[in-house]
Formats: C-alpha cells, sequence, structure tokens
C-alpha cells in the first residue's frame, strides 16, 4: 500500500505536465472564441456534440481507429528515443497495398480481409524499415529520414491512383470500388464503425504486453533512456532500431488498409492523408507520454479535437482551424515538458547532497 | 577588460585576520540539510584541508565560497569583511579562485589564452599574445608550475592541464584558491609536484582549500583540517598533531577496518587468459601493442596504470565491445573471437564499468530496472518471451536489501541515489550473475569512504568464493588492497608484473612513469 502512495507521488509531477498542457489549450482556445465574438461554453458544447452526438458518433469512431493507430506508430519508436514522422507515407502505402490486394485477388472474404490487413501492414513497414539501416549504419537521424521519404511514398501512391490503378471514366483520383469480400464487417447500425477498431485496438494491447511484460519492450526501454548502457549490456541497437520502426510502419500500413476497407472502399487520393491523423497521432502519443496504455484517453480527445471542429464550424461559426490550434498548443506546453523534467531532476539530486 | 584590483573588496588587513571566513553556514536542498551552520577559517599563507565523505556536505561549503550557491543562511568573510556573493564573478573580484574537479578550459585555444581569459592583456581591445605569454611564463616561474604557454590545451595531458586551471585563478589575482578534488586525475609524480606548487603558493601567501577524501594527501599537504560529517564539523585538527585514524574516524563516525586481504590458495586453469593483445593507437589513446595475462580462479589481478595507458582497450577487447586486430582472449580456454558483448556475457563474463553514468546505469531508469539488466531473459525474472515487472521488483528489493542500498525504493530513479549507492546497484548487479570471470574498473571512483570498504569487501568475498577478478584502477591503494597481482601498462605495454608483496607504492609508482623494457622481468621497474 505505501509501496503504492510512493509510486503514485512519483508519477504525480510527471502527469501534472501533460493535463496542464490539456487545461492551458482549452483555456487558449476559450479566448480565441471570446474574442471571436463567441461563447466559449457554446462553442465546446458544439464541438463535443460535433464529435459525439449520436448522428456524429459514428464517423468519429472511425477517425479514432485512424488516430489511436496513427498514435502507436508514432509511440513504439519514441520509447526508444527515435521519432518517426512519416507517418503519411507509411499511412498511405498500406492503403494502397490493401486496395492493390483486394481488387486482383479473387478470394472469398474469409482469406481476402487478413490477406489485405497484412499487406497493408507490409506496405508501410517496408517503407519504415528502410530509415533503420540509414539511422544505424548511415548515420541520418530515423526523424529525418522517416520525414524525407514520406512525401516520395505519397506522391507514389498519388502517381498510382492517377494513372495505372484509376477508375476508368472518373474525374476523382481514385481506384475502382473494392469487392464485398473486402469490406470490414461493420457493426450493427453503423456505416463507419466498423472491425477495423478491434483489430487496432487488439494491437494496442499487444503493444502494451509487450512494454511491460517481456524482454524486448524492456530493452527498448533500455535503449531509449541510455545507448550506452544498452551496449553495455549486450543488447543490439540496430536491431531494436529495425524492430521497433518495422512494428511502427506496420500500425501504421494497417490504419491504412483499414480505412480503404471502410466507407467508400476505395483509395481516394489525398484521403487518407489530409485528415490529419499522422499529426493528430503525434500529438496523443505525446501527450501520453511515451506510454502505450494511456493512448486510447490521449486519442480519443485529440479526435474530439479534431471532428468536433467541424461541428463547431457549422454550429457557431467558429472556424475548424481552432481545433488544429488547440492541438499545436497542447504540443507547445507539453515541450515544457522536457524543461519540468530536467527541473524535477536537479532537485532529486540536489536532495541527494550534491554531485553524483 | 576586467578591472583586476577593485581596491574596496580587498582592504589591508591585518596578518591575523583569516583571508576567507565562513560563519554559521546553512543549506538545505528541498528536505535534506547539506550543510548546517557551518564555521570554517582559512588562515592567510596556510593549507587548509576541507575533508569528508561524498555527501558530507564539503562540495557545498565550497559553492558557498565560491558564489556558486546562495546559502540560507551564515555569512562569508574575505579578510574580515562580508562579501555579497551573487555569483562567481563576485567571488573572482573579492580574491577567490577555484579549480574544478572537471576542468573548464577551450581545448583548441593555447595555454595562455585559457589562461587570461576575460582579463586579456592588450590595447584598444586587441589581444597581445605576446604579454600573455610573458604572463604566464612569469607566473609559472615563481610558483615552480612548468606549463608551455603557447601549446594548444587539447594536446596536454591532464596533469598540465590541471596547472592552466591554476594559473587562470593566479593571473586572476586569486588569493584564496580551493583546489576540488584534484588529484582525482593525477598520476603519483603529478600528486607530488602539485603538492610542491601549493606549497610554494602557501609560502608566497595564498592561502588554499583542499577538497579531498584521501586521508594521505591531507597528512601530505596540508597544515589544517576541518572534517564534515553530515553537514557538520566533526573535527578541527592541525595536521602535524594528527593521525590517519583520527581523520578517519572524524569522517566516517567510527574505525576504518582495512579490508582484509588473505591471499589464498591460487590453483586452476586460467579462467581468462588474454595472449599477445593488439590494438592501434588512435588519437588519445596509446592502443595495445603485445598485451598477455591471465587471471586464475581465486585471483585478483589488477592493472595499474595513469588512464588512458591501454587499459580501456584491453577491458573493451575482453567484453567485445571493441575487435582488436590481433591477438587471442580465451575464456575458459575457449576462443570468444567473433563474439558479441550478450554472448560473452552470458559464457560468463560480468563487468563493473568505470563510466558509471554514460554505461554502468541509465539515470532515468529505476532501480528495479537498472538492476535487472541482462538478467531479463532468465528465470526467475522472466524468459526469451515473457518478462515480470513483479519479479523484477521482487529481485531489485532482495538486492538492495543485501547490499544495503540506501534508496527511496526500486521504483525511484537511479538518478536519485549517491555515487556510492549507484555503484552498489552496478555490483550488485553484476555479482548477482556469479560469472566466473568479473571485469571491474575504478570501483569506488566517486564512490566515499565508508561505502569504498564495502565494495572492497563485496570484491573480496567474490574472489573467496572462487571468483577470477581483473580489476583496473588508477589508485594504488586500492590495488594494494585487493589484488594478488598487479601488471603495470604504459604506452599499451605491460611494463611491470609484480606479486602483491613486491608492489609497494614507490615500485608501481616509478613504473606508471617509467617504462622498463617489458621483457625484463619484475621488480626492476622504474630507474
Amino acid at each position: 500500500m505505501s509501496g503504492l502512495v510512493a509510486r503514485l507521488r512519483l508519477a504525480a509531477p510527471a502527469a501534472l505536465v501533460p493535463l496542464g498542457a490539456v487545461v492551458v489549450a482549452l483555456l487558449v482556445g476559450a479566448v480565441v472564441m471570446a474574442v471571436a465574438g463567441v461563447d466559449p461554453l457554446r462553442g465546446y458544447d458544439a464541438m463535443v456534440r460535433g464529435a459525439l452526438s449520436v448522428s456524429n458518433i459514428d464517423f468519429a469512431v472511425a477517425s479514432f481507429t485512424a488516430i489511436l493507430a496513427m498514435s502507436l506508430a508514432f509511440a513504439v519508436p519514441a520509447r526508444m528515443g527515435e521519432y518517426n514522422l512519416g507517418g503519411d507515407g507509411q499511412l498511405a502505402l498500406g492503403g494502397i497495398s490493401a486496395a492493390v490486394v483486394a481488387l486482383y485477388l479473387p478470394a472469398p472474404a474469409i482469406v481476402l480481409l487478413p490477406v489485405c490487413l497484412v499487406a497493408g501492414a507490409l506496405g508501410g513497414a517496408a517503407l519504415a524499415s528502410v530509415s533503420a539501416p540509414l539511422s544505424t549504419r548511415a548515420g541520418v537521424p530515423v526523424i529525418i529520414s522517416t520525414l524525407l521519404l514520406s512525401a516520395p511514398a505519397v506522391a507514389l501512391t498519388s502517381y498510382l491512383v492517377r494513372f495505372p490503378l484509376a477508375e476508368r471514366g472518373s474525374a476523382v483520383p481514385q481506384t475502382s470500388r473494392l469487392p464485398d469480400a473486402a469490406h470490414l464487417p461493420s457493426f450493427p447500425g453503423t456505416s463507419y464503425t466498423n472491425a477495423g477498431l478491434v483489430v487496432v485496438v487488439l494491437v494496442l494491447l499487444l503493444a502494451v504486453r509487450v512494454d511491460s511484460r517481456t524482454p524486448v519492450g524492456y530493452e527498448i526501454r533500455v535503449a531509449g533512456a541510455n545507448r550506452g548502457f544498452a551496449a553495455y549490456g549486450g543488447l543490439s541497437v540496430p536491431r531494436l532500431t529495425l524492430g521497433t520502426l518495422v512494428a511502427a510502419g506496420a500500425v501504421a500500413g494497417l490504419a491504412g488498409a483499414i480505412i480503404v476497407m471502410s466507407q467508400p472502399f476505395r483509395f481516394i487520393d489525398d484521403a487518407l492523408t489530409a485528415p490529419g491523423y499522422t499529426f493528430a497521432g503525434i500529438a496523443a502519443a505525446l501527450l501520453a507520454g511515451g506510454r502505450p496504455a494511456l493512448l486510447p484517453l490521449t486519442a480519443a480527445l485529440f479526435t474530439v479535437l479534431t471532428v468536433g471542429s467541424a461541428g463547431m464550424e457549422r454550429d457557431v461559426d467558429v472556424p475548424r482551424q481552432l481545433g488544429q490550434v488547440l492541438q499545436a498548443v497542447v504540443i507547445l506546453v507539453l515541450a515544457l515538458r522536457v524543461l519540468a523534467a530536467r527541473w524535477v531532476a536537479r532537485r532529486a539530486r540536489d536532495a541527494v547532497g550534491g554531485k553524483v | 577588460m576586467t578591472d583586476l584590483h577593485p581596491d574596496d573588496a580587498r582592504p589591508a588587513a591585518g596578518a591575523d585576520t583569516p583571508a576567507a571566513e565562513l560563519r554559521g553556514i546553512t543549506k538545505r536542498f528541498g528536505p535534506v540539510l547539506a550543510v548546517d551552520g557551518v564555521d570554517l577559517v582559512l588562515e592567510r599563507g596556510t593549507v587548509h584541508a576541507v575533508v569528508g565523505e561524498n555527501g558530507a556536505g564539503k562540495s557545498t561549503l565550497m559553492s558557498v565560497l565560491y558564489g556558486l550557491q546562495r546559502p540560507d543562511a551564515g555569512a562569508v568573510l574575505r579578510n574580515g569583511r562580508e562579501l555579497r556573493l551573487r555569483s562567481p564573478l563576485d567571488a573572482i573580484d573579492a580574491g577567490l579562485g577555484m579549480v574544478h574537479q572537471h576542468f573548464r578550459l577551450f581545448g583548441s585555444l593555447t595555454v595562455a589564452e585559457n589562461v587570461v581569459y576575460r582579463a586579456e592583456p592588450g590595447r584598444w581591445g586587441v589581444y597581445d599574445r605576446r604579454a600573455a605569454e610573458q604572463r604566464v611564463t612569469e607566473l609559472a616561474g615563481r610558483f615552480g608550475l612548468d606549463v608551455d604557454p603557447s601549446a594548444r590545451v587539447d594536446t596536454l595531458p591532464l596533469g598540465v592541464r590541471q596547472r592552466v586551471e591554476i594559473l587562470k585563478a593566479l593571473h586572476r589575482q586569486a588569493e584564496v584558491l580551493i583546489l576540488d578534488e584534484p588529484t582525482a586525475v593525477l598520476t603519483p609524480g603529478e600528486v607530488d609536484s602539485l603538492f610542491a606548487v601549493v606549497r610554494s603558493m602557501a609560502a608566497q601567501g595564498t592561502t588554499v582549500a583542499l577538497v579531498t577524501h584521501k586521508v594521505r594527501e591531507v597528512l601530505e599537504a596540508t597544515d589544517r583540517v576541518t572534517v564534515l560529517r553530515d553537514g557538520v564539523v566533526s573535527a578541527r585538527l592541525e595536521t602535524a598533531r594528527t593521525t590517519a585514524g583520527e581523520i578517519v574516524e572524524a569522517m566516517i563516525g567510527r574505525g576504518l577496518k582495512p579490508a582484509v586481504n588473505p591471499r589464498g590458495a591460487v590453483s586452476g586453469e586460467p579462467v581468462l587468459e588474454v595472449s599477445d593483445l593488439r590494438l592501434a593507437a588512435a588519437p588519445g589513446a596509446a592502443g595495445v601493442h603485445g598485451v598477455s595475462l591471465q587471471v586464475r580462479p581465486g585471483e585478483v589481478v589488477g592493472i595499474a596504470g595513469v588512464s588512458g595507458n591501454g587499459q580501456r582497450e584491453v577491458v573493451e577487447s575482453v567484453l567485445g565491445l571493441r575487435s582488436p586486430d590481433g591477438g587471442s582472449v580465451l575464456l575458459h580456454g575457449q576462443d570468444l573471437a567473433g563474439l558479441g558483448v550478450r554472448e560473452r556475457r552470458g559464457r560468463g563474463i560480468a563487468y563493473v564499468p568505470e563510466d558509471r553514468p554514460g554505461m554502468g546505469t541509465a539515470a532515468s531508469l529505476s532501480v528495479a530496472d537498472n538492476l535487472a539488466l541482462g538478467h531479463h531473459r532468465t528465470p526467475p525474472l522472466g524468459s526469451r518471451a515473457r518478462l515480470s515487472p513483479r519479479a523484477v521488483r521482487a529481485q531489485a528489493g532482495e538486492l538492495v536489501r543485501r547490499l544495503g542500498v540506501k534508496t527511496a525504493g526500486v521504483n525511484a530513479p537511479l538518478a536519485s541515489l549517491s555515487g556510492g549507492n549507484a555503484q552498489k546497484v552496478v555490483l550488485a548487479r553484476e555479482l548477482h550473475h556469479e560469472a566466473p570471470l568479473l571485469v571491474v574498473e575504478q570501483p569506488t571512483q566517486g564512490v566515499d569512504v565508508g561505502a569504498g570498504e564495502e565494495i572492497h569487501r563485496l570484491l573480496l568475498d567474490y574472489r573467496a568464493r572462487g571468483g577470477a577478478v581483473l580489476l583496473v584502477s588508477y589508485e594504488i591503494s586500492e590495488l594494494r588492497a585487493l589484488a594478488d597481482r598487479v601488471l603495470v601498462m604504459l604506452d599499451g605495454v605491460v611494463t611491470a608484473d609484480l606479486d602483491a608483496a613486491d608492489a609497494t607504492e614507490e615500485v608501481l609508482g616509478a613504473a606508471m612513469v617509467h617504462a622498463t623494457r617489458p621483457d625484463d622481468g619484475s621488480s626492476r621497474a622504474g630507474s
């Protein structure tokens, strides 16, 4: 019992920063709305209803699925101190891979559904895996190579749906509608919410378990805390880097597959990247402080901000960009977390009497 | 350009006014009282030792004197007048100087440029190189500090860099010089010349505060001693009328039991056999040129030498952190060539590295996580696919209790532990492997006397159980306390191979600085 109290006391300052970030963001949003002549309470009410009212929740849950997956795609490498900013490219490659398999592999649903999901995961993983040797052999930081590889990957999918895979006779750059066997089964009474949510939640549970209860999860945390300590213990940093990036790319690719296997069952150019799932996922992962178990909570928050701001624009005439502003403020405040962590560490060091 | 003579800060004072004085200094960090009402009087022209274990408050006290920390209560006096120190710049203006444990020099600048930095001679803002070098030569001559003013600092050995730090303080007219653990990085010969410099400064009226935890240095180099324990003064002594025993007792509150080192019967096949190991020299590293050594069960083999003479390369070749250019490393007769760190550790090598913050621990992880590394894939903690957080905490609790690690709990971050306790965590983890070979570098570095004593005992217990230990240390007293055999390394070559009985301080000290031909046997090392 006293052990639990001690652990809570250690965790309390760490939890204050993310909570404070959200509060500050909401206050900033309130000020912006007040200046624009909108009652902030009405504005936030419209935002929440825009995401969570009966008519909107179906679409919000589908967005939540994508944002949760993208938050995991950022959080897994972040656990060892590597930052995956290539979510868009991995998402798009995953989506196009799943679409190609669905369009060209005649198979019953029981085969086609898992094969498409796996193809999506492989597509994302393939792109992300390139960054591992670039980092461990050539010294190109993961944060840079993932970001730079993302744009050409998105462009490649754009080309594919405009030319070789384009639906004939359509003005929109998109593939044909996928066969029925490749449609993820929806929950009763919904059209967007489907088995994809179950898949992502299962993957999240797996990630939480690997993080806290397997040697590999421990090794990833060790490598994130101190590379020298990891090498001393005989851990292979290149292998851990490759492993976390492949896992991250696979989750992002899976998200892409789930999106094309949901309404309207096509790969539409821009449809995967335009909603900003990657950025919202990064924000959610940062807010969770790298702890996978907190991702559902923070992903839900950013889903409300992303989806709800459209409702807010409709109901109270506040531009939907306010949602993005709030996300940015959260991240800015979180950047202060680094300072807070240093402050806590210095106090801890001083408390034991000076030099270490 | 700084005014070097702020007259108001230095009134002419009578010879009996102390050069500097601390009165009733109290400083607290959060809940911890680091120093509590400490008085310290530094008489003009004396060398004053400030001794105590890590955490006793000596660093805090010196930080207050040098303006790095503001005290919660108490006063700092200089020549009998109270000072208001807002930062070290105020302290420097008042004629105080400090040589830190880690030097603060610009490696790419010359000695003279470093010495005159922030107080450069020159005209109309133009730096006068010749005047600066002249000034350095003059100061160096006056105090017996041997340096080349035009040498680049990063080409110099640590002992010479320290002289540059001292010159820097002297150039700024420091009359009270604080030396913080100055001998940690020096060879025995360099220590002797440092003490000669300290003596010469004192003779010329400079007051020196020597912060140390080495009792021998106190006896050799100082006039007066103030001993701190747990933030209060536990003794004020005259060096000429005290003994090592008295000082140690005041430091740790009880008599020191030297680690008993009963030489056991060494027998059996060697656990570790290194033959003709070769590594090319690199900038800043001596390389290794044909080193051979053997460690048998129940034996501690020490490697003596000044840091940077190839010890590190030998250790890293044994561990698999670096692949040698030639030669072999055998564990229990099996060649380890081509095996990585994990495989070698799995075959029975435990390792306590010198670089504790960078390699031996992860400061941000919990004590429990720090204790688990290397044990995390084997029962009882886990297997290839499973790791039990509960078992990790349970084992950590057990190890913490067994070794008496002082921590708020096994979930506390390692960063919250003192140096001695962090080192115990490393040792606990590595001893728990019950590996046949333990490689240890500098086991008591940055560790206070009491914890150092316990660490030595743990290593000797391990040897008594039949463990083989390869010990790298820069401290001769430590090698003498622990080792059965001592090899001396200089420039990547073993220059002496001595039985513990023959490894006297003089012989080791001489072998550490003068090469003898490697083939001419044992104790003729030296000149």
